[in-house]
């Protein structure tokens, strides 16, 4: 048998095999999101998740390299991974199910392409083994969970796309100059080896706090969570099924696999994370009594979750020893959290259903302020009642200052009247402007000489 | 002369000639107006097949003909000129098609094409010159080839975006001679060579040549439409799509972008342009640009008005990547040279073909225009994520490596400038993107034309839907042999080899 697995040929069978199946787990998909290519099949979602499936059954670690791909990037499954990507295939699976409800009709076209992007980018962010490929197909899966959100659905899901659309762009730029410093740290952008790296360059901080806030946004993590309520509040089921395990699960796991913990020794920032854990936890707690509607609960469960799991990053950065003893736990909770909030997602619905209940509570959480008006109002109506009058008439200018800001009018009213000036004297400005940097060209020059 | 020594100038008269043919052709002889077309565009693209293989093998091709005494007209493949050539000769092939498809049943079709292939004429000439001499005919060539396509709708828009376009193109071009004579006093000779020329004369002319520099700058800067010589582009977006995609991706701002490129490491050479203090003005105009052209294009609602704009801003990451004055961001500059222009020819064959199919000019009208128009939607969705640097596209190989370039060069500040035009790109891209994919459809389109069950003519859909897939692969295949990162990284080694 062993000589068996040594033969050349065989093992050479094995690496294509390993390279077909592992491009095919994102790959599928990607070819089925073409609705001309998926036009015939019935059930298209289901089966872009089969080469997923067969590599779980694989009971080997497999992993390729592909040079050429991107900037030379990897795929590869492990011990970790393959728990994540069975709970990916479990609650991919139960969503395309659902994807048909609640009117039985097959899912529309624009529908089900953003359902299959997604999964590319969700499977393909489990299979990375670099930092690169990693980053693309979380960007695709944000994207494509934008899509998810806002398609077919009235203002409110089309709010919470919003929101999520630009905390994404956000974090896709933090994370961009993560990469970047990465990269410039060290030519091997797999996930080892620039944690390694990195916790030995002269300056960390920069890198770690771009990874921090990056994937903090992506999932939701207090006080960047802005997006999760509305998502939950308005997304249709088998979208909120995959709120845990989709963009939640794969924002903790970029942390687990970006941010150098367990290499690096910061008690002040760990003490910090982990305060803001904690406040998480205590806000999901307090939100969640004080406002939540049903719909609202699995959004301050996760909220109260990655809390928890801010707590431990921050030990981690503050006690390397520990995160290396338990810092595998990380994948499990993740694995947890995904079927966690679809179990929850899943019975909220059901006993919505049930009952007829859309709201178990009666007050209704105040979606029309917007978020940094609520917070600093409650301040201002405390201090207003103690007698502090200043503090109120600030915000008030604050905040006519902040509707004056958002005026774009006059904006574009400066930029076309400078356009339009550049139009009617072309030929004189042009030559004004050519002249003008000739002559400082000779000045400069000359005193520069001189 | 042997094969060698004919090639480039073959290159330049396989769209020369058709070009002149075709302006002796009646109208109504369309098949062969098309087939001539068609043959002169694949005919290159095959000639510059087999110098790219050349080059690879160190082949020297190089056609030298007298034209002034002690001036020769040197047409020459070496790596940078195959860059530009083969993008200009590849996107002309498709532009082509989607010109036939485009002007179907318009009138002076034969005046069209046959400035077209002047106009692609010119800009491989400016790709193979070899030196600044032969550059600047065959870049005033361009000028004069371009003229009558912006005002071929006969337009008062049109005919006043052509006078636009004449000032500023003919006031730079004159800057450019002024700098070319003064320089060819100084030196005595203009052909361009790798790490440039003027170096041996910073003793006595270090002023001069600081001046001579700025002048030839800034007649590039018009065709690159660098701020404030920019006007004339969103003013000459009322010429036809093709003309557009033509000006925008192929042929015009891409010269002078090129052109750029050539005075900054041929002519002066990038070390001694960086000890002489003048990269640094340059990138700080680059950046300004493209933070203004992309706040600008936010507010545009005309398609084609705010597609005009991001190719100012586009066109200047260029520029800031040859001006960061380091290997790395050169790879960057050198690789969006094609990829902007691959990336936006996709843009505005997709707003040519909603023009065309349903009278669509402006973003406030796109509403639902992805159920109506999947595939072109579907080109144009790649081409915006490809713009605003999205991975796996084409623009996120670009802003990696003027990003990580912008770090080596120990300039980052230029990160602030890469991430701000991002977030702005994103907030002209996007919401077109979500209007047409997640809005409602209207009930009835400005202008519909039918094409029975497909959504436009074969001849409009397949160039973007070809480009598009080229975004993608551009992007994806990055690291594969002979890509145009990997092209780049080539010449990048010549630039900065000891």
């Amino acid at each position: 048998m062993g000589a068996f697995y040594h033969d050349p040929g065989i093992r050479a069978v094995n690496d294509v095999l390993s390279v077909i199946l592992l491009l095919s787990v994102p790959g599928l998909p990607l070819l089925l999101a073409f609705p001309a290519l998926r036009s015939r099949l019935s059930w298209p979602c289901h089966i872009a998740l089969l080469p997923a499936v067969v590599l779980l059954a694989v009971p080997e670690v497999v992993s390729i390299e592909v040079p050429w791909l991107l900037l030379g990037t990897g795929l590869g499954i492990d011990a970790a991974s393959r728990w994540l990507l069975a709970m990916s295939v479990v609650l991919w699976a139960a969503a395309a199910t659902l994807l048909h409800a609640p009117t039985g009709q097959p899912a529309d076209d624009c529908l089900t392409t953003c359902f299959l992007l997604t999964l590319v980018g969700s499977l393909g962010a489990i299979l990375a083994t670099d930092q690169v490929g990693f980053f693309a197909f979380s960007t695709l899966m944000g994207y494509g969970f934008y899509g998810l959100l806002v398609a077919g659905g009235d203002e409110a899901p089309r709010r919470a796309g919003r929101v999520y659309l630009g905390i994404l762009i956000l974090a896709d730029l933090a994370l961009f100059e993560a990469l970047l410093i990465a990269a410039e740290t060290i030519e091997d952008l797999g996930f080892e080896a620039v944690r390694h790296a990195v916790a030995r360059s002269p300056s960390p901080g920069l890198y770690l706090s771009m990874v921090l806030v990056g994937y903090a946004l992506k999932a939701g993590v207090w006080p960047l969570h802005f997006w999760l309520p509305l998502a939950f509040r308005s997304a249709r089921p088998a979208v909120a099924l995959l709120l845990g395990g989709v963009p939640i699960a794969i924002g903790l796991l970029g942390m687990v696999r970006w941010a150098p913990v367990g290499e690096i020794n910061f008690p002040d920032i760990g003490l910090i994370i982990q305060g803001l854990g904690l406040a998480a936890m205590l806000y999901a707690v307090l939100a969640g009594l004080e406002r939540a509607q049903l719909k609202l609960l699995p959004a301050y469960a996760a909220i109260l979750a990655t809390g928890l799991f801010a707590i431990a990053l921050g030990t981690g950065l503050a006690d390397p020893a520990a995160w290396n003893r338990y810092g595998d736990l990380a994948h499990v909770f993740i694995v947890s959290l995904g079927f966690g909030l679809a179990g929850l997602a899943t019975a909220i619905r059901w006993l919505e259903a049930r009952y007829h209940c859309p709201a178990m509570l009666a007050r209704q959480a105040d979606g029309s302020n917007p978020w940094f008006e609520r917070w600093p109002g409650a301040v201002v109506r405390w201090a207003a009642r103690m007698g502090f009058d200043t503090l109120p008439r600030l915000r008030a200018s604050w905040l006519a200052e902040v509707g004056r800001l958002r005026q774009v009018r006059a904006w574009k009213r400066m930029l076309d009247g400078s356009e339009r000036f550049l139009q009617r004297w072309t030929f004189a400005i042009t030559l004004f402007l050519l002249l003008g940097m000739v002559v400082v060209a000779f000045v400069g020059a000359s005193s520069w000489i001189g | 002369m042997n094969w060698d020594g004919w090639l480039p100038l073959l290159i330049v008269l396989s769209s020369l000639s058709v070009g002149l043919v075709i302006f002796f052709l009646p109208e109504e002889r369309v098949a062969t107006r098309t087939t001539l077309n068609l043959t002169g565009a694949v005919l290159k693209l095959v000639l510059v097949g087999v110098i790219i293989w050349g080059v690879v093998h160190r082949h020297h091709y190089e056609t030298r003909l007298p034209l002034l005494p002690g001036l020769d007209l040197v047409l020459r493949a070496d790596a940078e000129s195959v860059l530009f050539v083969t993008l200009s000769s590849g996107l002309w092939l498709v532009t082509t098609v989607y010109a036939i498809g485009y002007l179907e049943g318009s009138p002076h079709r034969s005046r069209f094409f046959g400035f077209f292939s002047l106009c692609v004429a010119a800009t491989v000439g400016v790709a193979l010159a070899g030196n600044l001499i032969t550059f600047l005919l065959f870049y005033e060539l361009l000028t004069l080839a371009t003229y009558p396509l912006i005002v071929h709708r006969g337009t008062d828009a049109a005919h006043q975006a052509g006078r636009a376009y004449l000032t500023y193109t003919i006031a730079g071009g004159a800057l450019l001679l002024v700098g070319t004579v003064w320089l060819y006093g100084i030196a005595g000779s203009l052909e361009f060579s790798y790490r440039g020329f003027v170096a041996e004369l910073a003793d006595g002319h270090r002023a001069a040549l600081i001046a001579i520099f700025a002048l030839l700058i800034a007649g590039l800067a018009v065709k690159a439409a660098l701020v404030p010589f920019h006007s004339w582009l969103p003013q000459a977006m009322v010429a036809p799509a093709p003309v557009s995609a033509l000006l925008h991706a192929v042929a015009v701002v891409k010269a002078g972008a090129f052109g750029i490129v050539r005075v900054v490491y041929d002519v002066y050479g990038i070390e001694f342009a960086a000890g002489l203090g003048v990269t640094l003005p340059l990138a700080t105009v680059a950046a300004v640009t493209i933070i203004y052209g992309s706040m600008r294009a936010l507010f545009q609602d005309d398609l084609k008005r705010r597609l005009a704009f991001s190719t100012v801003s586009q066109v200047s990451y260029i520029v800031l990547g040859i001006a960061l004055t380091g290997p790395i961001a050169t790879i960057g500059g050198l690789v969006h040279l094609v990829h902007q222009g691959v990336m936006k020819i996709t843009l505005f064959f997709c707003a040519g073909n909603l023009a065309e199919t349903l009278g669509i000019h402006k973003v406030s009208e796109m509403n639902g225009v992805g159920r109506r128009m999947p595939w072109t939607m579907a080109a144009f969705t790649i081409g915006a994520f490809g713009m605003i640097g999205a991975p796996p596209l084409a623009g996120f190989i670009s802003k990696w490596y003027l990003g990580l370039g912008a770090l080596d060069a120990g300039q980052g500040w230029v990160i602030f400038i890469l991430a701000g035009s991002s977030l702005l790109n994103a907030g002209y891209f996007l919401p077109i993107l979500y209007a047409a994919w997640f809005k409602a459809p209207p009930d009835t389109w400005p202008a519909e034309r039918s094409f029975g069950r497909r959504e436009t003519a074969w001849a409009l859909l397949a160039p973007p839907v070809v480009t598009a897939l080229l975004t993608l692969a551009l992007g994806l295949l990055a690291s594969a042999p002979f890509s145009p990162l990997q092209w780049a990284r080539s010449i990048t080694t010549l630039e900065y080899a000891p």
